[in-house]
């Protein structure tokens, strides 16, 4: 990769951080508002992560919470119990979420499962893993919860300094992402995502990369779930729900955009803005959420990102009639702005529609 | 010990009339339906509102049972559809996620509008003795009302032209179109029948014990448990598997409590997805 290629490629990553860097500021330090911009910062992080899995590798994971929880439990139960110093805790909790996650990858490659599946599959353990939690009271205290005060970095006492923190972890993943996407692994997820017999064929690892990817993910999501525990000060079964987690995250990726690298922080950001205007309503979220999922894939699963690109290329292309039909820039193939969904599961809304 | 059996035979017979419908229209369309408890959950909420308004119970009932099936048939010609203009992988997942979609825009709607709702059917007497055993009437009135159901159905699959589409259908559906089978007609129908059944069912779980608004979740997995385990293309599959499963949940919840059960029941799931995709109990008769 030639510098050029490398700057433009950083450009999506530095300009969402930039962004993101003075959110603070404009909040002027209202700890509500700081509370939930680290709530929407936590979320883009876990929808980056399904991105890659759901978005580039076709594992529909509904079980992101269960991660996060798994991620969470075992770094709080560790130090309380255990007596562990919290950063190997939270390396071994982001260890374990990363092994749980290329596990069931690995058995549903191995078992050549469809999405379908996967999906059982994953909700199954979602659910599983929930009724643990509630089933062990004597390690997870049940439904009430455990208190994570003073068993971790004390980011929950540091409102600032713990968006800063989420911050540096969404930045990071998304430079992961992008530099996932210009090497092999790139090529192997467009190939997957055309057609995972042919890419076996052509001498792709199947396995190698979907597990890997897998790992990747979850590890992404159980370390977020650390921080997470260590953030929010409490942790109860019900805040990894699968409505809770899981949904919340399939709505921000769909609406910013599926296999975009921005689709999810800005999916992130509109989910919450959402959540937070129905949020008075109480039980009125549940019917948001439900009736988003439904239009969403039906009417606009192309994702914002993906079109306000396209609607920026025809108003350069208006402004500055210079400008090619394929207006990609550099390499030819980079999915950002224009082109975006490439082996994504958008793509195959012009395959499959007949 | 006996009364434990018992309950959790009649608990299948229940679960079976419940897991019919998801096992039906998955078998004929490719599509998973994630709302189908809430689909059963709405037809039970309609029969509790208007024996609130002092209808005759069995009028009310009645009119549960067809409102669910109305709900299905909504769902059948608005979302469905949407799913079956589309082929393999890409049908399977815009199943899944839209169905996924309405079970949270009806729980949502339900827990919201009615949130101290619930259907409870009381029968005069409580207990009756049959042969030494003391008998639970609405456990008795539940498996009438399987049983019932479940002979209606069987002769209507075997017996009528329609049936006889159905099953075509489910083996072979190309085939099914060239012998001038309508498979879009047949589909909408079978999709109403499961949605009627489904309301056979919250109203038998209101003879058991009691509907509420928040059940169409747990409805919807045992369900999927069930048609994963039965076999999801398979009747007999599934009427075994209900049974069979009815009996497991009842007597590991009185011997290790429910959590345990719930782990147990989703685990066998999970793991006979792994074994045997196509079923535990898997065959077309």
């Amino acid at each position: 990769m030639s510098g050029r290629q490398l700057v433009v490629h950083a450009v999506p990553v530095l300009a969402a951080g930039g962004v993101l860097v003075m959110v603070p500021f404009l909040l002027g330090g209202s700890p509500y508002g700081l509370r939930i911009a680290s709530l929407m910062l936590i979320l883009a992080t876990y929808a980056v992560a399904f991105n890659l899995l759901f978005g580039h590798t076709r594992q529909l994971f509904l079980c992101v919470g269960a991660l996060a929880g798994l991620g969470a439990y075992a770094s709080v139960i560790l130090v309380r119990d255990a007596g562990f110093p919290p950063l190997l805790a939270a390396v071994l909790a982001t260890l374990g979420a990363a092994l749980l996650g290329g596990f069931l990858s690995y058995v549903g490659v191995r078992r050549g499962l469809g999405v379908l599946f996967v999906g059982i599959i994953t909700v199954a353990v979602s659910l599983i893993f929930h009724n643990l939690l509630l089933g062990l009271r004597e390690y997870t205290n049940g439904e009430t919860g455990i208190s994570t005060q003073g068993l971790g970095f004390g980011l929950g006492e540091a409102p600032t300094r713990a968006y800063y923190v989420l911050l540096g972890v969404l930045v990071s993943s998304l430079t992961i992402y992008q530099l996932l996407l210009r090497s092999r692994y790139g090529l192997a997820f467009r190939a997957l995502g055309e057609d995972e017999l042919n890419a076996e064929l052509s001498g792709i690892d199947v396995t190698r990369y979907k597990v890997g990817t897998a790992a990747l993910a979850s590890g992404l999501i159980g370390l977020v779930g650390v921080l997470y525990a260590d953030v929010n000060g409490f942790i109860s079964p019900s805040v990894f729900a699968l409505g809770h987690v899981d949904i919340p995250v399939l709505l921000a990726l769909l609406l910013g955009g599926i296999g975009t690298t921005l689709g999810p922080v800005v999916g992130a950001g509109l989910f919450t803005l959402v959540d937070e205007l129905v949020r008075p309503f109480g039980q009125l979220t549940v019917l948001t959420y439900g009736i988003l999922l439904v239009v969403l894939f039906l009417v606009f699963r192309e994702g914002v990102v993906p079109f306000a690109g396209r609607l920026l290329l025809r108003l350069g292309r208006v402004l500055l009639p210079g400008i090619p039909r394929e207006a990609r820039a550099g390499s030819g193939r980079s999915p950002q702005p224009a082109g975006a969904s490439e082996g994504g599961v958008g793509r195959s809304e012009s395959a499959g529609g007949g | 010990m006996t009364g434990i059996v018992l309950d959790g035979l009649v608990q299948g017979l229940q679960l079976a009339l419940l897991s019919v419908g998801v096992v039906f229209v998955y078998g004929l369309g490719g599509v998973l339906n994630l709302a189908h408890g809430q689909v059963a959950v709405s037809g039970g909420l309609v029969a509790a509102l208007l024996l609130q308004s002092r209808w005759p119970p069995v009028l009310a009932c009645a009119a549960g049972i067809l409102f669910a099936g109305f709900v299905a048939l909504l769902l059948d010609q608005t979302l469905l559809r949407q799913a079956y203009a589309r082929r393999g992988e890409e049908r399977l997942l815009l199943g899944i996620i839209l169905t996924l979609g309405l079970s949270f825009a009806l729980d949502g709607l339900f827990t919201w509008r009615y949130p101290n709702l619930a259907l409870t059917l009381q029968l005069s007497s409580p207990y009756v003795r049959i042969g030494g055993i003391v008998v639970r009437t609405g456990s008795l009135a539940v498996a009438g009302l399987a049983v019932a159901a479940f002979l209606v159905l069987l002769a209507f699959l075997r017996g009528t032209f329609l049936g006889k589409a159905i099953r075509c259908i489910i083996q072979n559906e190309v085939g099914a179109w060239l012998c001038g089978v309508d498979v879009h007609r047949v589909r909408t129908l079978t999709v109403a029948l499961s949605g009627l059944l489904a309301g056979v069912a919250a109203v038998a779980q209101g003879f058991f014990s009691y509907l509420g608004p928040e059940m169409g979740t747990e409805f919807t997995i045992l369900s999927l448990i069930v048609a994963v385990v039965g076999g999801v293309r398979s009747l007999t599959g599934t009427f075994l598997a209900s049974l069979i499963l009815g009996l497991v949940n009842a007597t590991l919840s009185y011997a290790v409590g429910t959590y345990v059960t719930w782990i147990v029941l989703l685990a066998v799931a999970a793991s006979t997805l792994l074994i045997r995709p196509e079923g535990l109990l898997a065959y077309w008769p």
